[in-house]
């Protein structure tokens, strides 16, 4: 009863000392009433008072222990009161803005799409740049990566030598080589799986366990160890049907035999699309000093647990310093550094993932402010009613508790449907993201994520309620409450507010647009840069002979037998082999030497990319013959020797002269006859790894010559090339059945995704943008819409007075593209530092590209008119004799 | 009977207090006076404990307290049964007289 009297009439909490005195004031009462009872039936005052005291028995323990008792209570009823003065809020709110569907719906809406984005991008953020790897000591498991001379280099066997010399706060290193696996498994089809051959304490560095099985022990990268290959969990589902009797079962892999003697969980491989590992065994050859000059290895390494990571990388660089003293020949300039495997792995998603991660940030604070105006506008309808709650006895706290407690259900309520939106945005993004962004396909909404849209909940509500709240203000409620509870009054710092939020929005807007124009534009420039090659109707596919099968001669059989029945496919127009694909990038560079010209110190000579091709390779991908000879059928072993180049090396190394009829000689293991080789032809410039990379210098041997393993099949087509991949495949198959054919993929497919990031960055942030384009549209509305209604009197005046209709919505119009302006005029200053940040990410603009801000600024004028317009169209049709009479 | 008055058992207070203010509100002099002249002071009950009842009772949410003024004028903390102890003081009554019941069954002459 207590408690709910003081929901009424609220009574003051009491503090511990007023507990007390009330306690001895009841005590004292019944003291001397049972003394002037004592004193009535004839007792001395003195013999009385003991008498009481005597009856009253253990006065000081009763009164602590009453005051326990009532200080217990008091906490109680202050505790109770809190949670119902909250859910009275909360129920009083949530009827609010059920009164108010219109605002209410906007509101939510609006905030759903700014924490919904933010979620999902969080996530994805969460994923790839912050949670760590799934090692043990994840941050201390790193890359050795080696520059040299500025440019990015590969480790050589003699790097595990060195570093394990040398190195004093490792736990140790090893050894990487990518290969492909033809993996054969009983009687099935040869599979080609993604491979590695490794060092025996591979998994030793990563410190993980097998699911089944051991993996590699010391001593098994050994010459004469025997062959034995760790398989993902991945690959043990799908082939071997999860069975752990896989331990122990011989496969053939690459043709020869090999035996399965563990599993790796698919979360803890290492490199992540790896899905079978073998031990690297190196040839005499590749572990001496002669092999210092090949680079083509990865290394791992795990930092001790007690250094710093940062010293790691200071040891790694000293000794790269002291084997260039000992070998300054091969090692010129050589430097070595460590990454950790997740900035290894991810480097180059982190600037375009925080870009994406601020340009949501820009959207939900656009939603805060277009609900902060809606907040506003309603606090001014709502004057009335708080000057009538301040009349009847509501403190400043208490209502602003209670805006409070609105906005914050507001933003709850926005930021459970915000959920919604992020679960549906996540499972677009996720179906969106190019395949070769690593880790991208392991976010999901989880702990984090929610957390993130609780704190984003709250952080949002505080925002944009914190705006209104400040606009209960006690001293003027009297002129409120005169107003009546009408609220048409207007405060003019309230509309200043509005104005100056409105401003915000405009000026983040631009910012967002032109950081998402630049990308756009950029992406556009790439679309259009100039492949090299005619992609439509080829296309393309891969495999790997085995080498121990395939000699020259054998391969030099396979591929001229694969080209004739190739050739005789129907729809069939034309096809060409060669080692590589354009737009691929996975070449080997080599050093070359021009004939006649001086000797230069090996580490200076130039180098090349190199491709081996077949007599039709040119003209069925389309690069263009442009002086001398393509490659010919007449290029066999027995032949002299002959190149083509590209474009680009013939005007790099014979600038002032025609390089068809020099020679070179290629510093590469097969060239170690000293034979040199002419140059009979140049073709056009191809993008070799990506359209955004200037072309590169290419020599093209006759495949003929030199054979290779790895082929690269382009058949030009004469309906739809994709109908030519199963009967590609037969071909194949009947060719030889332990050669799987994998990759693929038209030529228009491999343009696409080669561009895949940059789009995909580009749509992300294009529909950021658009949000934010249509957010402060509705906001810019709002207020000139508001701003209307609010001078209908005015305008009637004006009107009456003889305004014409097209001056009155000139003069609306013109207060908002003042606001847009102003705005526009913040955000290019801001897009000028945002330009500065997405640098990196151009090509081609920028980032102060006129063209880009030029057409963000249009756009906007445009949006802006168009909010005011339809304001200003009802301003023009004031009737000035209803405006008039309605005041 | 003996004439010393007898200790009081453990809860029985309670009961006694519930059952002395569903007569109406009053302040702790008066419970304490009508709990004396009810029993003939056969049982003996300190005002201490007495209070400390109350309080605890009112903490259980069985009695509500509010400051009033007495008979002669002076500010005396009242106290009333709620809802909530009008249903414990008959849930304990009817124990209590269970109790007695089986009690008196057995000292009782067959």
């Amino acid at each position: 009863m207590s408690a709910r009297r003081k929901r009424f009439f609220r009574v003051p909490w009491r503090t511990a000392r007023q507990i007390r005195a009330d306690v001895d004031e009841e005590l004292r009462f019944h003291l001397d009433m049972r003394v002037d009872a004592l004193v009535a039936l004839g007792l001395a005052p003195d013999a009385a008072h003991t008498r009481a005291m005597q009856e009253f028995g253990d006065l000081d323990d009763a009164r602590r222990y009453i005051g326990a008792v009532d200080r217990d209570i008091e906490a109680a009823e202050r505790r109770s009161e809190i949670m119902k003065d909250f859910w009275h809020d909360v129920g009083y709110a949530a009827r609010k803005l059920r009164a108010t569907p219109a605002f209410t719906l906007a509101a939510i809406v609006t905030l759903a799409l700014g924490v919904g984005a933010n979620t999902a991008i969080f996530s994805v953020v969460n994923r790839v740049l912050l949670q760590p790897l799934p090692f043990p000591q994840a941050e201390r498991l790193a890359r050795v990566v080696y520059t040299q001379q500025g440019h990015g280099d590969a480790g050589t066997p003699m790097d595990l030598v060195d570093n394990n010399a040398h190195a004093t706060k490792f736990v140790g290193f090893s050894m990487m080589e990518g290969t492909t696996a033809n993996l054969i498994r009983d009687n099935n089809d040869a599979e080609r799986v993604q491979g590695v051959r490794v060092g025996a304490n591979w998994f030793t560095l990563l410190r993980v366990k097998p699911i089944v099985g051991r993996f590699f022990t010391e001593g098994e990268d050994k010459h004469d160890a025997a062959n034995v290959a760790v398989i993902g969990e991945q690959l043990w589902k799908r082939d071997f049907g999860a069975d752990t009797s896989v331990v122990g079962k011989s496969v053939r892999i690459n043709s020869q035999p090999y035996t399965i003697i563990g599993v790796v969980a698919g979360d803890q491989r290492y490199p992540i699309t790896v899905e079978l590992w073998m031990t690297k065994r190196y040839t005499a050859q590749e572990s001496s000093d002669g092999s210092r000059g090949a680079r083509w290895l990865g290394v791992l390494a795990r930092v001790k647990d007690d250094v710093p990571v940062a010293d790691a990388d200071a040891e790694v660089t000293r000794i790269s310093e002291v084997m260039e003293k000992q070998f300054p020949e091969q090692f010129r300039e050589r430097r070595a550094h460590i990454k950790t495997v997740q900035q290894y792995l991810t480097g180059d998603m982190r600037k375009p993932l925080l870009v994406m991660l601020g340009a949501v940030a820009f959207v939900l604070l656009i939603a805060c402010a277009n609900v902060a105006n809606l907040l506003l506008v309603r606090a001014t309808a709502r004057e009335g009613e708080m000057a009538i709650r301040t009349a009847l006895g509501a403190g400043r706290a208490r209502l602003v508790r209670q805006l409070m407690t609105e906005s914050l259900l507001l933003s709850a309520c926005g930021s459970v449907v915000g959920l919604g939106v992020a679960k549906f945005g996540m499972y677009e993004l996720l179906n969106r993201a190019p395949q070769n962004l690593p880790l991208v396909a392991g976010a999901s909404l989880d702990g984090g994520a929610l957390a993130i849209t609780a704190i984003l909940a709250v952080v949002t509500g505080l925002i944009f309620g914190i705006l209104p709240a400040t606009q209960v203000r006690k001293d003027d409620l009297a002129a409120a409450l005169r107003a009546g509870a009408r609220g048409t009054r207007t405060r003019p710092s309230a509309n200043r507010m509005k104005r100056v939020i409105v401003v915000a929005e405009v000026a983040l807007a631009v910012t967002l647009l032109t950081g998402a124009g630049l990308l756009l534009h950029s992406f556009t420039n790439l679309m259009s840069v100039d492949t090299g090659f005619r992609p439509e109707g080829v296309l393309s596919m891969k495999l790997v002979l085995p080498a121990r099968t395939y000699d020259s001669t054998a391969t030099r059989n396979f591929v001229r037998a694969l080209e004739t029945r190739v050739r005789a496919l129907p729809g069939v127009q034309s096809v060409g082999v060669s080692d590589n694909v354009p737009l691929d990038g996975s070449g080997n560079d080599f050093t070359f030497a021009i004939r006649g010209r001086s000797h230069v110190r090996a580490s200076d000579e130039p180098s090349t990319a190199v491709r081996l091709v077949t007599s039709d390779f040119f003209n069925t991908i389309g690069i263009p013959v442009l002086s001398g000879r393509s490659v010919g059928v007449e290029d066999q072993p027995g032949t002299a020797k002959v190149v083509v180049v590209n474009r680009t090396f013939a005007k790099r190394f014979f600038p002032n002269e025609s390089a068809v009829g020099q020679a070179i000689y290629l510093g590469w293991g097969r060239d170690s006859t000293g034979e040199s080789r002419q140059i009979v032809g140049i073709v056009g410039d191809v993008h070799d790894a990506a359209l955004a990379d200037q072309p590169e210098p290419i020599v093209y041997t006759p495949m003929m010559q030199t054979p290779g393993q790895g082929l690269s099949i382009l058949i030009r087509s004469k309906g739809a090339p994709a109908a030519l991949a199963a009967p590609m495949r037969e071909v194949v198959r009947a060719l030889d059945r332990e050669v799987p054919v994998y990759s693929v993929q038209t030529m228009e497919e491999r343009v696409g995704s080669s561009v895949g990031q940059q789009r995909f960055y580009a749509t992300l942030i294009g529909i950021f943008a658009a949000v934010a384009l249509v957010l402060s549209a509705v906001g810019l509305y709002g207020v000139i819409a508001y701003a209307v209604s609010q001078r209908t009197h005015e305008l009637g005046v004006r009107v009456a007075l003889g305004a014409t209709a097209d001056r009155i919505s000139r003069m609306v119009i013109g207060e908002g593209l003042i606001l847009t302006a102003i705005g526009a005029a913040i955000g290019i200053v801001g897009s000028v530092v945002a330009g500065r940040l997405v640098t990196t990410l151009l090509f081609g603009v920028t980032p102060l590209d006129p063209v880009t801000i030029g057409v963000v600024v249009g756009v906007l004028a445009l949006v802006a008119t168009l909010a005011s317009w339809l304001p200003a169209r009802r301003a023009s049709k004031v009737d000035p004799l209803i405006a008039m009479r309605g005041d | 009977m003996a004439t010393k008055p007898m200790e009081l058992l453990q809860g029985t207070l309670d009961v006694l207090v519930l059952r002395t203010l569903a007569w109406g509100s009053m302040h702790g002099y008066a419970v304490s006076r009508w709990i004396h002249q009810r029993t003939d002071g056969v049982l003996e009950i300190e005002d201490a404990p007495l209070y400390k009842a109350l309080h605890r009772l009112e903490r259980a949410g069985f009695v509500s307290a509010e400051w009033g003024l007495s008979e002669n004028n002076r500010r005396a903390r009242y106290y009333a049964l709620t809802s909530a102890g009008r249903r414990q003081l008959h849930a304990e009554e009817s124990a209590w007289r269970r109790y007695a019941e089986a009690v008196f069954k057995v000292l009782e002459p067959a």
